[in-house]
């Protein structure tokens, strides 16, 4: 049994539960449940999950989001076929006979149409169809599609998780349930120590689709320290060099004029005092996370962003390295029990 | 010969690579037939019938599938490959393979769509630049698990969904095998030969020896042949259609058949009640091409399932259409074997 077997299964149970961008439903059950079992929580009006737990010392207010990229049934055409348009940044380029699941009024398994090569024209092979050339086949008549399904149903890519070498996993939509894992860990941590910091945990909903949870969520927290666990680049042959991480080289600690630097150094000088392997990431304004939104919610909160280096970033094989979850995980929990230093 | 079909498509088995289906169907028609093994891994089956025949019959499907081999692996301890077959390198990224016979998982890398220009949004990297990540550290740690040569297959279940579908990988042409399976199990009226062929994806090269052995008098191409019936496809440009039955072609990219057997298909199917279409676009070829020009010649006839998403990790047929084929192939056989 590997080291990281209790975290690899939450990741992946996690990642499992369906949630793309305002229908989290079955991942928000999931948050509600695991997040319950280390402080009172419930959902707010736009679907985000939170806790909090009462404490003397500063409120901080952990967040990560629990959507996913999808897409979003818009009509069922004559043959049958499910139309649809992107829910968040969905990429087209692998979206060609990829598989899938429906959410209709049941899970509903398909695929998406791919033209074969002798329809292409010169050159269509090196261009990924648009939304609106695409359909999902879902091998039914048109009638008996429209029993089951209709426009607003959500769509997410199938894929199974796996084990790569080492510690690292793939699969779909550790974008963001890794980071969600992380806080899970960070509690399950903060268990077995005492911190007087007043908590809250945030599973947010929609920051796949501009931060509307976040921004809601961070209102209601009011907290005056948050720290935002996403995901980031990680490096791999096809990538600009400055703008990723290093999977396996611990959390990425993000720097920004946005994000608070206090709050920057102090999670560096903790990391090291604690031996925890870290990595800074440099943006030169937003940060593209929930960390934008939750900055200027409400009268305004401390930000800080910490982020899983992850590989192919909305595909259906997301990769990341466990002991980078485990080290968030590490880094968060030595943060909050310094809280109150 | 559903399930059947399920066991052939759960082996791997690319151009070249062919043993796990080859000792698979041994399994199957051991005790009904005679076999031998050529030099190039074609499995060629004799099967006895009540009479003997008229004419030399042989039926052939092919056993190897598309797939990958790795070609190189960098300094960082990506695999970089090649595809053996035809592959659309639209269907590819972001996908899970299996390597080697050890089925090491690894991911074909994508660059994430945030860090794209607006220009590259829609464009597909060249084969060139792509790689198989197997979370190896460097190029020693990689080495221990590939070598350059391994080939790799995709992850596809076989899945059955919707009104009698079927989702899975390879089905080019393990359902032409599967149908070859059921006739060697069944009782036959004459004589016949099988022929389960390897490297039809990389150039009808094992047909090519098996028709040289059988040197059959009439051959029939088992096959799954390309289906756009679509959404968003004109009715003259899909090619055929699933649930529509047996595909007989009459023209394809290998191969001009002959007419008679072309228009004798579609009288038996009318006789026998058999769901039989047209191929209506010529495209494709398959081992006909090889079979038909062996030796002095051979009269020779395709008969195809249908198939959406051809070459891709998630090809889709229709289960009816399988026994329409399985009925339409064992007819004309007995048919050619008089003729």
């Amino acid at each position: 049994m590997s080291e990281y077997y209790n975290l690899e299964k939450m990741i992946i149970d996690f990642a499992n539960e369906s949630g793309p961008a305002g229908g989290e439903f079955f991942a928000a059950k999931y948050a509600l449940k695991e997040l319950e079992k280390y402080m009172p929580a419930s959902v707010d009006a736009l679907g985000n999950v939170i806790g909090e737990k009462s404490g003397e010392g500063p409120h901080i207010l952990l967040d990560a989001h629990i959507d996913q990229v999808g897409m979003i049934v818009t009509s069922i055409d004559d043959g049958g076929f499910i139309k649809f348009d992107k829910c968040g940044g969905m990429d087209i380029r692998v979206l060609a006979a990829h598989e899938v699941i429906v959410w209709g009024k049941q899970p509903v398994f398909g695929v998406i149409v791919s033209t074969p090569p002798h329809l292409a024209k010169k050159d269509d092979e090196k261009k990924a169809k648009d939304f609106d050339e695409l359909a999902v086949d879902i091998g039914m008549s048109k009638e008996k599609a429209s029993e089951i399904l209709s426009a607003g149903d959500r769509i997410t890519l199938k894929s199974s998780h796996k084990k790569l070498l080492g510690n690292q996993i793939c699969g779909p939509a550790f974008d963001d349930r890794a980071g969600a894992a992380a806080i899970l860990r960070c509690l399950e941590i903060l268990e077995s120590h005492s911190y007087n910091c007043r908590l809250s945990v945030m599973f947010s909903v929609q920051e796949e689709t501009g931060g509307s949870g976040a921004k809601t969520g961070g209102y209601s927290a009011n907290a005056e320290e948050s720290i935002v666990v996403d995901v980031s680049f990680a490096m791999a042959p096809d990538m600009p060099k400055e703008k990723c991480g290093e999977i396996g080289k611990g959390p990425m600690i993000g720097i920004s004029p946005t994000l608070d630097s206090g709050m920057f150094s102090k999670l560096k000088k903790i990391a090291k005092a604690n031996n925890i392997p870290c990595q800074c990431e440099v943006m030169g304004g937003r940060t593209g996370t929930n960390a934008d939104e939750i900055q200027t919610s409400g009268n305004g909160t401390k930000t800080a962003l910490l982020s899983i280096p992850l590989k192919n970033m909305h595909s259906g094989v997301e990769i990341i390295d466990l002991q980078d979850v485990e080290n968030l995980a590490e880094l968060l929990a030595a943060y909050i029990m310094k809280g109150d230093a | 010969m559903i399930n059947q079909l399920k066991s052939l498509c759960a082996l791997s088995g690319v151009s070249g690579r062919e043993e796990n289906v080859r000792n698979y169907i041994i399994s199957q028609i051991s005790g009904f037939a005679e076999y031998n093994v050529d030099a190039l891994g074609n499995l060629i089956v004799f099967k006895k019938g009540a009479d003997i025949p008229k004419n030399k019959i042989m039926i052939a499907s092919h056993m190897d599938e598309v797939g990958l081999i790795v070609t190189y692996i960098t300094d960082d301890g990506y695999l970089k490959f090649d595809t053996i077959g035809g592959i659309d390198t639209r269907v590819i990224l972001g996908r899970k393979v299996y390597i080697g016979e050890d089925g090491i998982p690894g991911v074909i890398g994508i660059k994430p769509v945030h860090v794209l220009k607006d220009e590259e949004k829609a464009i597909i990297p060249d084969l060139d630049n792509l790689f198989i990540d197997i979370g190896a550290l460097n190029k020693e740690d990689a080495e221990k698990y590939i070598n350059p040569g391994d080939f790799a297959i995709f992850d596809s279940d076989f899945t059955e969904f919707g009104d009698g579908f079927i989702k899975a990988r390879a089905l080019d042409d393990r359902a032409g095998c599967a149908v070859l399976i059921e006739m060697i199990k069944s009782e036959l009226h004459y004589d016949s030969y099988f022929v389960f062929t390897v490297q039809e994806e990389v150039g009808l090269r094992g047909a090519k020896t098996a028709a040289f052995s059988v040197a059959p008098d009439y051959a029939i191409v088992v096959e799954t042949t390309t289906a756009a019936d679509i959404s968003g496809v004109s009715k003259e440009k899909q090619v055929c259609r699933l649930g529509d039955g047996a595909v007989i072609s009459f023209m394809d990219r290998s191969t001009v058949y002959n007419r008679s057997l072309y228009d004798r298909a579609f009288d038996l199917a009318e006789k026998y009640k058999i769901k039989a279409q047209v191929k209506t676009y010529i495209a494709g070829g398959n081992d006909a091409g090889a079979i038909h020009s062996s030796g002095a010649g051979v009269r020779t006839l395709t008969v195809s399932l249908p198939c959406r998403y051809l070459h891709s990790p998630s090809c889709v047929i229709c289960k009816s259409d399988i026994d329409e084929v399985y009925k339409m192939v064992k007819i004309l056989a007995e048919e050619f074997a008089n003729a």
